[in-house]
């Protein structure tokens, strides 16, 4: 169970007027602006948005790897500004970031985080197998990730954020780059981890995905929160026939997703 | 934020000494370069001596107007020099190097002799010209010994003891041992290993950094329990695990190459035993842990592999050669001389090579320096991986 309380973030960020100019002026943005929601177990939240609306900003904060500005956050009841080290526990997270290290192969990787997550040996070897045999990796669990296509890899990164059993995951647009069999089979591990009753919140900008998936919809955008609800009640709030166009009329334009 | 679990520590630790040492390329190549390093130096030293002493011990000499002076020519001849009389063009051969001396006797010289004046004797040479050096030296000094001998041979005639002409007895004592004679040549050593101590970890440390970085791993790491300062001193234990591969085996090298070439033959005592070798670890092995943490806190600051990989190799580069300004001072090292990272290892390193007593003081330089040193980098370091913005500015 994820209780997000108006979390806000600002960055500073440096501007040149041209290449030559020698002085830079500072602007502040708010990427992230008073964010509320909820995301519950044995449910799938999505978090949806065009890019740069404040998603992955947001899941970042979530996983302990930047602190607020101010508003607060929980998980399971830890605090994020005080329990960093029982959130990290708690969380399973595939961030923005997925890189794997070639030259280790898949289960090593996977086991790698196994450890540094606290698990012992045994439980750590037993846990990579079922996942690794879960994933489909099994021809692959014993080579470098070196090779691996842009699926394959996503499917060890997830398989390395899974491995510590998490009540929690956070999955940060874990579809982006696959192909269809790819997106499919990470469809049905979301429902997958669903079904065990784990409280799973993923980022797209992908209207058909949260819809095919989602329980609940946080729509955000230029880093506001602007609809939360079901995939239902975003045709009824609207009055729109599709998703998409109710999407869009809720982001406010037609640009944002593509911007 | 947790306390510092040991654990995780040793994890990460052996998990990046692990990925480190799969990178079989690099780390070959690595070992190679330093391992064949010893054995180079070795080899160029004991060419370039043997060369040297061959050269000065069949030495001719190209005389001009050797009508003039046979006594000297059979002097230098019984001397064991070749005479090489009435050479051509010689003023010509000499300035380009074809010739290294030319003693050229004047045309005055059997009459002014004769008539007790000095006789004049030019000795043509290229002073610019090292190599030329030791054979100057040995003619000048055959020549000084015949004049010598002649003056000698004039105050007996009269009867005047030679010892006359000579009121002072000069006498040149060398406190030096043969191995510091020996250990002048191989002061290259030090600086071999030194610069192994530095070139090998380079590579370690960026593939820890940077390569985290732009592999996109540093993210995900730090979503689990482990902490920034876990992450530093495990990544600097695995980096300084390679860096003191890297020395060793650059020591090993030379040890071999020592034990094959027979420098002593040539002159050139020198030993490197068991003591020296140990002399060596005990200075290098806190040097090999010193440099991968500075490095750490160095490469964390870059933005990219590559801006990193250039400041690092600069910087590396650069404080290698630190030891040159002892190698080319004239005068007394200043006492904070040892206190300054790899000038201080190279002057004790010298006087390891030297079978010299290295005071208390210089022992606890070598180790207190790396340990406060290695605590600040790592305090850096580990700062820099815990900072957002190493995220937000990637």
């Amino acid at each position: 169970m994820i209780v997000v309380d108006t979390l806000t973030k600002k960055f500073t960020t440096k501007e040149r007027t041209s290449a030559f100019a020698l002085r830079a002026t500072t602007r502040e943005v708010t990427a992230v602006d008073r964010v509320t929601f909820e995301a519950r177990d044995g449910e799938v939240t999505g978090l949806l948005g065009p890019n740069g609306a404040g998603k992955t900003t947001t899941l970042r904060m979530l996983s302990t790897l930047l602190s607020p500005d101010s508003g607060k956050a929980s998980i399971d009841g830890a605090d994020l500004a005080t329990q960093k080290a029982a959130i990290r526990r708690k969380l399973g997270v595939l961030g923005d970031a997925k890189g794997l290290y070639w030259r280790l192969s898949a289960r090593e990787n996977m086991m790698y985080f196994a450890k540094l997550q606290g698990m012992n040996e045994t439980d750590a070897k037993q846990r990579a197998d079922v996942l690794i045999r879960e994933l489909g990796l099994e021809a692959l669990g014993d080579r470098p990730t070196q090779g691996f296509s842009q699926g394959e890899r996503m499917k060890v990164a997830i398989g390395r954020s899974l491995i510590h059993n998490p009540q929690t995951v956070l999955l940060d647009e874990p579809t982006n780059g696959l192909d269809i069999m790819s997106t499919r089979s990470m469809r049905d591990l979301i429902r997958g981890l669903k079904a065990q009753g784990k409280c799973v919140l993923f980022s797209s900008h992908i209207m058909q995905e949260v819809a095919a998936l989602c329980d609940r919809i946080v729509i955000i955008a230029k880093g506001h929160v602007v609809f939360n609800g079901t995939p239902q009640e975003v045709l009824s709030t609207t009055g729109l026939a599709s998703l998409e166009d109710g999407f869009v009329k809720l982001i406010g334009s037609d640009e944002g997703l593509f911007a | 934020m947790s306390a510092f679990s040991f654990t995780r520590m040793v994890t990460v630790a052996r998990k990046e000494l692990f990925d480190l040492l799969r990178d079989r390329k690099s780390i070959f190549w690595a070992l190679f370069a330093v391992s064949i390093s010893g054995p180079i130096v070795v080899g160029l030293l004991y060419f370039i001596t043997k060369t040297v002493s061959e050269r000065v011990e069949k030495t001719t000499a190209p005389i001009v107007n050797t009508q003039f002076a046979p006594d000297l020519v059979r002097h230098l001849e019984r001397r064991g020099i070749k005479i090489d009389a009435e050479p051509k063009n010689y003023r010509e051969r000499v300035k380009l190097g074809e010739l290294d001396a030319v003693i050229e006797i004047d045309p005055d010289f059997a009459k002014a002799l004769a008539e007790g004046r000095p006789a004049k004797i030019t000795l043509f040479t290229e002073s610019s010209r090292d190599r030329s050096a030791p054979i100057v030296s040995k003619l000048s000094r055959e020549l000084q010994r015949y004049s010598d001998t002649i003056g000698n041979e004039r105050m007996i005639l009269r009867g005047v003891a030679p010892a006359v002409a000579r009121p002072l007895q000069i006498e040149e004592f060398d406190l030096a041992t043969p191995e510091q004679r020996g250990a002048r040549l191989l002061q290259i050593m030090s600086f071999y290993a030194l610069f192994a101590g530095l070139m090998g970890a380079i590579a370690a440390a960026l593939d820890v950094t940077a390569g985290e970085r732009e592999r996109q791993t540093l993210e995900p790491l730090l979503t689990t329990p482990v902490t920034a300062s876990e992450l530093a001193v495990g990544k600097w234990l695995a980096v300084s695990a390679v860096n003191l591969l890297a020395v060793t085996t650059s020591l090993i090298g030379f040890l071999i190459a020592l034990k094959f070439v027979p420098l002593a033959k040539l002159g050139v005592p020198f030993n490197f035993g068991v003591q020296e070798f140990a002399g060596f670890m005990a200075v290098l092995i806190p040097f090999a842990f010193l440099v991968p943490a500075v490095f750490l806190a160095a490469g964390s600051a870059a933005r990219t592999a590559k801006e990193a990989q250039s400041s690092l190799g600069m910087g590396a580069s650069l404080v290698g050669m630190l030891p040159l300004i002892s190698f080319i001072r004239q005068t007394q090292p200043p006492w904070w001389d040892v206190w300054v990272p790899v000038n201080g290892q190279y002057a004790v390193l010298s006087k390891v090579l030297r079978s010299e007593h290295i005071p208390p003081l210089d022992w606890v330089a070598m180790w207190v320096i790396p340990i406060v040193g290695v605590v600040i980098a790592l305090m850096i370091f580990s700062r820099r991986l815990g900072n957002e913005k190493l995220l937000a500015g990637r």
